[in-house]
């Protein structure tokens, strides 16, 4: 660039200028000088972190021999999956998926219907501290175990059905649910409560009036979002004999029956997605609110998890 | 569903300083078809699951291994070598994931968003692609990678990292809603490519959450990696298997009892990690 | 040289922001452009780097690229590589800064040269010397040098607009546009940041394009002023021959206590935004015009 020299002088005239003593220009440079640059150390300590560890993930005992071949292989199945698949077992795939979607839906009205009881055992301003904690501690422990190990669990108890799954996912979504409740109850706003005691309102009509329209677009709308979870849960139940088009999942990739496997990781993609896009719109519609006529503190599920995944503990959420 | 629609019940002698009454507006036609739909829908599930209360309490009435065992819980499992070197692959499987899959997510995400896709075809092909890899269950990745390199840990690591690449871009696409888009508007103006206005411009105002999202990926990582054992995917799920296929529920339940444990330790560390980030 | 022909802009929706536009700019004029909201300032401003396309007539814009002398650009119809290495060569300043807050001053304004740094350095953050050489005296320029590895979001909004013009600097550009730069910064930092975009014209030769509402601010920095009235030209002439009566034609209306800055004392001096963002109390002694550096 063809422009007049930009070194930086110790004066700067600017517009109507004149110069000042040579004690106020050596001060002025030296106010001026550059800084030095930082260490970057926690840039470095992180990276060497974060490699190490891969590192060490890395040396696990892995067959890397495998791995040369997967992409050929991957290929190979994705060809055989799709070029001539088996209509054929269609029908029993959409039952299958159909047992579960049922098994994730019932599942998670089960739940709800038990987590709201259990949830007032757990909300700090509705009993003792004891009883409280014990209560979310049991919320924890429940969220914390894995639907699929639940069916293993259950198996035994409630035999190789439908059955299982549901208890299974039912089980499972009690924790979360659990803890949304008595997120919800500790932050009631107390205004519409006292607002129906002092008309002289019975308990159940307190809970109708005072609490319900507080609470029930949230619950519901979470609800449905768990629903949304669940059915990815609910479709691998299968794999351990708990209901469902996993048992037919299973069976066609371990048999390598590629001409139906394919066409049944379609129907579960396609469901899924689908499932995902009614419940979705639902849940926008409960919490809009016909007309936006309902007031309330509106909670997006998914914003709940993104929530959850920031400043958790915090905000009422749950693992996806 | 609550109907929130109350009026017309106010005093005759208040309402006639206010001139013409409203008429009631009808109750909430979504509310009340969301609430028949509700309850149609679970008779129709019961019905489809053959699930009954009564077979519930009549189950759990009858003696079983599986309760049985969870009585005679076998703590030894806490400390015993086989399961704790099984635990170290489950870690060791979710660590690759989450590294692998997460860093993988971070262009998703940014080529599946408005502001981060150079053209409509890049966007539209990167949210297929996410559409897709979200709609399928850890599991079944699991599945379908032992079907193509056998069992072992390495069916497990391929599985984790696309389930990682599903829960990182999902939440990583929700903060770019956000972002501020004075610096990307700068950018365009000095010139720069568009790769390098996502480096420079978006980048770092997503950075804390992304790293906050990685964390969480790790923790369910950890849980999805104990569950992926269960269709030869390595770790502590095969264990699990083990030990059922054997009927030693006192085991069973000793392993579980030690990956909550696990899990719960793990939890409270990335919380605490989780917090001081954002 | 900047030369509008015919040019205008016509919103998807129609609105009409630029009506048969005829303006000539010639290298190294200071030029303001005066108006009310949603007369077409900005769209003018933004139509000079293509960040708002033409949908009519033709502009042509003049650059001296470094190496190849001057070269005109038709901006109509540029795209791809060649409107990008036209942006280089025109640096832009914004009226909310536009700085990456969690990032550095010095990452700031390294992002002026990210036209001719490569991709794969950029990615790493691995700038080479001479661009990193030419950001630190950008930053001495405005005198913020000190704050070179400060965290953006930690400087004052005067500050923050230094960076800006630093940014701009760095891009080594024929050009410089300013589109409201000081409408959210206090009276003597406002002053501050017009004396630096002077300075840099007149010392460094860059043409410099500013929008400002505020008329005593366009009566005491620019050489010549442009007013515009619902997308057309209206007054083109020297600063000095613009008064309260062409202002009021201008806008159409009278004047109001809005439209003026106000005085940033007697002494005009110091940013004074170094202990106080709002310049209180730490006024120092010094010439008229001559911008002081806070420590």
């Amino acid at each position: 660039m063809s422009a007049p020299d930009r070194r930086p002088t110790g004066q700067d005239p600017g517009r109507s200028g004149s110069p000042r003593r040579p004690d106020d220009v050596a001060q002025h440079v030296d106010d001026m000088l550059r800084p030095e640059r930082p260490m970057e150390v926690f840039r470095w300590v992180v990276t060497a972190v974060v490699l190490g560890l891969l590192a060490w993930g890395l040396s696990a005992d892995i067959r890397w021999n495998r791995l040369v071949g997967a992409i050929p292989e991957f290929l190979n199945i994705m060809w055989l999956m799709f070029k001539d698949p088996d209509w054929s077992a269609l029908p029993g795939l959409l039952d299958a998926m159909w047992e579960s979607i049922a098994i994730a839906w019932l599942g998670t009205v089960l739940a709800t219907i038990v987590a709201i009881p259990l949830s007032f055992l757990a909300a700090e301003n509705l009993v003792p501290k004891p009883v409280s904690v014990l209560t979310r501690q049991v919320f924890n422990v429940l969220r914390a175990i894995p639907e699929l190990i639940l069916a293993v669990a259950f198996i035994p108890v409630f035999g190789l059905n439908a059955r299982t799954g549901v208890m299974a996912i039912a089980v499972g979504s009690v924790g979360t649910l659990g803890k949304l409740c008595y997120e919800i109850i500790e932050g009631l706003d107390t205004g519409p409560i006292e607002a129906s005691d002092a008309v002289g309102a019975s308990g159940i009509q307190r809970l109708r009036w005072g609490v319900l329209p507080q609470v029930m677009p949230e619950l519901a709308s979470f609800a449905m979002y768990r629903f949304e979870v669940n059915i990815r849960a609910s479709a691998v139940l299968g794999v351990v004999g708990a209901g469902g088009i996993g048992t037919l999942l299973s069976q066609y990739i371990s048999f390598k029956v590629w001409d139906r496997a394919g066409l049944a990781l379609v129907v579960v993609i396609l469901a899924t997605i689908v499932v995902d896009a009614i419940s979705g719109r639902i849940r926008r519609r409960i919490v809009a609110g016909p007309g936006g006529t309902l007031h309330m503190t509106t909670i997006d599920p998914e914003a709940l998890d993104a929530a959850q995944a920031l400043a958790p503990e915090e905000q009422p959420g749950a693992p996806a | 569903m609550s109907d929130v629609t109350t009026s017309g019940s106010s005093s005759p002698d208040t309402s006639r300083r206010s001139g013409e009454r409203p008429d009631k507006p009808a109750p909430s036609v979504f509310a009340l078809s969301m609430a028949v739909g509700v309850v149609v829908f679970t008779v129709v599930t019961v019905v489809a699951t053959d699930f009954s209360l009564a077979g519930i309490i009549e189950d759990l009435s009858r003696p079983n291994s599986s309760f049985q065992g969870l009585l005679n819980l076998d703590w030894s499992q806490v400390t015993n070598p086989r399961a704790l070197a099984a635990f170290v692959e489950t870690v060791q499987m979710a660590v690759v994931g989450t590294i692998i899959g997460g860093f993988a997510a971070l262009p998703l995400a940014l080529w599946a968003s408005r502001v981060g896709a150079p053209n409509a075809a890049v966007m539209w092909t990167a949210k297929t692609f996410n559409n897709i890899v979200r709609a399928i269950p850890d599991v079944l990745w699991a599945l379908l990678f032992v079907a193509m390199v056998g069992i072992g840990v390495l069916p497990g690591i391929l599985a984790l990292i696309f389930f990682s690449i599903a829960v990182t871009s999902k939440l990583t696409s929700d903060v770019l809603d956000g972002i501020d888009m004075g610096p990307v508007e700068a950018a365009r103006a000095a010139g720069s490519s568009h790769t390098q206005m996502l480096r420079t411009s978006i980048v770092p105002q997503i950075l804390p959450s992304y790293v906050s999202f990685l964390l969480y990926n790790f923790e369910l990582n950890l849980r999805a990696s104990a569950v992926l054992g269960l269709v030869g995917a390595g770790g502590i799920g095969q264990l699990i298997d083990f030990y059922r296929g054997a009927r030693a529920w006192p085991q069973v339940w000793g392993i579980i009892v030690l990956f909550l444990i696990v899990t719960i330790v793990v939890e409270q560390i990335s919380v605490m990690l989780r917090r001081r980030l954002v | 040289m900047i030369r509008f022909s015919n040019a205008s802009v016509t919103y998807p929706g129609g609105v009409s922001a630029m009506k048969d536009l005829d303006l000539t700019i010639g290298q190294g004029e200071f030029v303001v452009i005066v108006g009310l909201s949603g007369a077409g300032k900005s769209t003018l401003i933004r139509a000079v780097n293509g960040l708002v396309p033409l949908t009519g007539g033709s502009l042509e814009v003049e650059t001296a690229d470094g190496r190849e002398g001057r070269r005109t650009h038709e901006v109509v119809g540029l795209s791809g590589r060649a409107l990008r290495d036209l942006r280089a060569e025109i640096g832009m300043i914004f009226q909310g800064f536009n700085l990456v807050k969690r990032t550095s001053v010095l990452n700031n304004v390294l992002m002026g040269r990210l036209n001719l740094v490569a991709t794969w350095r950029t990615l790493l953050g691995m700038y080479p010397k001479a661009d990193v050489e030419i950001a630190m005296r950008a930053l001495e320029r405005v005198e913020i040098v000190d704050k070179a590895y400060v965290r953006a979001a930690n400087l004052s909004g005067g500050q923050q607009q230094r960076v800006g013009i630093a940014r701009a600097l760095a891009q080594e550009p024929s050009i410089i546009l300013a589109d409201e730069p000081v409408a959210s910064l206090d009276p003597p930092t406002s002053h501050a940041v017009m004396r630096y975009l002077q300075q840099i014209n007149q010392e460094l030769g860059i043409t410099t394009i500013v929008n400002l509402h505020f008329l005593d601010l366009a009566t005491a920095y620019a050489d010549r002023i442009i007013g515009l009235r619902d997308g057309e030209l209206v007054f083109d002439g020297p600063g000095t021959d613009a008064d309260d009566d062409v202002f009021r034609d201008i806008y159409g209306r009278s004047l109001t206590a809005d439209d003026v800055l106000g005085d940033d004392d007697e002494t005009p001096a110091a940013p004074a935004d170094a202990a106080s963002p709002h310049g209180a109390g730490t006024w120092q002694a010094g010439e008229a015009g001559s911008p002081q550096a806070p420590a």
